[in-house]
């Protein structure tokens, strides 16, 4: 059975001026569907580009991405965006919410170019407002919301259409390490509700929860240790 | 939650750059519909005084020159008219299909005829159509009554050394001098004007007509149909447009558009120019959200519609509270230009709305395109 997603070594420059840094350097994976993969690495190591080029949010530079069959390089931005949609959910370590909508109204931000009626997407976004634990926090505006609460609502944001696969940007950098801990244990739920998760932290106690354990070096993958559950198991 | 209402929460966000934003518009539709709506009322004011300064056209009897000579000896010619004109032919003139378009017909009837000893020019026309035919006229003391009254030119008052109730004699009838007529640069300065009834009978020509001239109303200017028409009620008479008068009121009344049009140009032009600079620094501060928005699966066309539903509410706000100010300091300005009826132009107001949501629409374009452009990386990257 093809992986979940493959990387054919993958490199990814950024120049200016003629002079080129590499973020990557010919990276070559395969996630399969279901996992809980948890890539770390220094500062400078290439986690965030390689979440970005996994998320299709940019091409890179040589390669071959391949999520679900389909090569991400080969379709157009809408397509790109289209499929994001459809498969891809997004957490970012500061949330990302925008500050003049409530939480219900954050949710459901994903969901605003499509035709659905209103009462439709509110009762959607209710129901996963409810899922991430915040029920009768639908109105609040993210100001008026924790850090943990706000990571909360981001989370649900990300999951409203039904992704495959969650991408999360450090989602516990911002947060104390007793939220941090409650906002693992819904990324575990979610691994256990059939996700494919994927995320990029500093922390390696993160490491716990999850199946694999990839690490970065120098913008290439220095360890991968795909028996995570097995010592999580011990 | 839609891109409607997505865009509107966005503009109660950011209350003074959407109210920057549609300052632009505002003020540019404003003066737009203003200057505009002057413009109009002003061409009307303009058209209805050309209207009443005086005839356009002129009806003369067809006339033919005709040399005179004996052999080789040239004796100069003379003028055939192939038929007169009578009173009568007035009915004729306002009996034409468009005579709705008529505002006045007067008869003139000239003849040279003695006045107290000097041989004068006898001008005849109606006494109730000094006002219509020559508004310009000015006369010391009062105007010809319909009998037994003349009107001196300035020339011929001092020629027969008359003034105001004295009198003139023609052919054994005495006139008293109702009026002077304060200098005109015109031939009726030498010339002793009278009631026509009068002057046809002292020529003994009791329904003779000199020339009609007519003043046809000339909204749209369709006076040379006017003319056509006339031609044919009186074949044997040439009938001719005034065209310099003609020509002089559309040059009037364009010189108006045109700086109207001017003025709302060059304000328009900034208007449009806020937009962009104010939609341009929306984009900049925005990336990252517009990232964030890319990121969750926002296709280009969603963020372009962001936009310009963020743009349109406010073009649309802007442009209505705009044309609406425009109405309302068009019809208080009206006074100061001249126009005695100011009334409410809703053509401009309607034009002005239109170009103002236009206007804000394409002042979005450039920086829409660029933000619907942005990769979503601009968000990651700013993490």
């Amino acid at each position: 059975m093809d992986p979940f997603i493959r990387l054919e070594n993958v490199s990814m420059l950024y120049g200016n001026n003629g002079v080129s840094a590499a973020a990557l350097r010919g990276v070559s994976l395969s996630i399969d569907a279901g996992e809980y993969a948890v890539i770390t690495g220094e500062s400078g190591a290439g986690k965030s580009t390689l979440l970005t080029i996994l998320g299709g949010l940019q091409v890179p530079s040589s390669g071959t991405v391949l999520m679900k069959g389909v090569d991400l390089s080969s379709l157009s931005a809408d397509r790109l965006a289209d499929f994001r949609r459809e498969t891809i959910g997004f957490i970012f370590q500061a949330y990302h919410l925008l500050p003049y909508l409530t939480a219900r109204e954050n949710v459901m931000v994903p969901m605003s170019p499509a035709r659905s009626s209103p009462r439709e997407k509110a009762e959607r976004a209710d129901a996963l407002i409810c899922s991430v634990g915040l029920s009768g926090k639908e109105e609040r505006l993210p100001s008026e919301l924790s850090g943990g609460e706000c990571q909360r609502v981001a989370i649900a944001r990300a999951l409203v259409h039904d992704p495959s696969v969650l991408l999360a940007d450090e989602p516990t950098g911002n947060l104390d390490s007793a939220t941090g801990e409650q906002i693992l244990d819904l990324f575990s739920r979610l691994h256990k509700a059939g996700k494919t998760v994927l995320m990029v932290t500093h922390n390696r106690a993160n490491l716990l929860r999850a199946t694999r354990s990839i690490r970065l070096r120098d913008g290439l993958v220095a360890e991968d240790d795909p028996l995570m559950a097995t010592y999580q198991a011990q | 939650m839609n891109i409607r209402k997505l865009a509107w929460k966005n503009l109660f966000r950011r209350k003074s750059r959407a109210v920057f934003t549609g300052l632009g518009i505002f003020l540019g539709i404003g003066t737009f519909v203003a200057i505009a709506s002057l413009t109009v009322q002003m061409e009307q004011a303009v058209q209805d005084k050309l209207d009443r300064y005086g005839a356009n056209i002129l009806i003369t009897p067809r006339t033919e020159q005709l040399s005179l000579g004996f052999g080789d000896i040239a004796l100069g010619g003379t003028q055939v008219a192939h038929s007169r004109l009578t009173t009568a032919d007035e009915k004729a003139i306002r009996g034409i299909e468009m005579k709705e378009r008529l505002r006045s017909v007067v008869p003139f009837f000239l003849t040279a005829a003695d006045a107290s000893g000097k041989n004068l020019v006898w001008m005849g026309m109606p006494a109730s159509e000094i006002a219509t035919a020559r508004p310009w006229w000015k006369i010391t003391v009062a105007p010809f009554g319909e009998k037994g009254e003349v009107v001196l030119g300035s020339e011929a008052a001092a020629v027969l050394d008359k003034g105001p109730g004295g009198t003139v004699t023609s052919k054994g009838k005495t006139f008293r001098v109702a009026g002077v007529l304060h200098p005109t640069g015109e031939k009726e300065d030498g010339m002793v004007i009278a009631s026509i009834g009068e002057v046809q009978s002292l020529a003994g020509n009791f329904r003779g007509v000199t020339f009609f001239e007519v003043a046809a109303l000339c909204k749209d200017c369709p006076v040379e149909d006017i003319v056509a028409q006339i031609g044919d009620a009186l074949p044997g008479a040439r009938v001719s447009a005034i065209r310099q008068v003609v020509e002089s009121r559309k040059a009037a009344v364009d010189q108006f558009r045109r700086l109207g049009l001017g003025v709302s140009a060059i304000v328009l032009a900034i208007g449009g120019l806020m937009v962009f600079v104010t939609v341009m620094g929306s984009v900049q501060e925005r990336t990252k959200e517009i990232g964030v928005l890319r990121a969750v699966g926002f296709r280009r066309r969603a963020i372009l519609s962001l936009l310009f539903w963020e743009t349109g509410w406010v073009s649309l706000l802007s442009s209505v509270s705009g044309a609406f100010i425009g109405v309302a300091a068009a019809m208080l300005a009206a006074p100061l230009f001249g126009v005695e009826k100011a009334e409410a132009a809703f053509s401009p107001a309607l034009l002005g709305v239109a170009i103002g949501m236009a206007l804000g629409l394409l002042g979005t374009v450039p920086p829409a395109r660029r933000a619907a452009a942005l990769s979503p990386t601009e968000a990651i990257r700013s993490l």
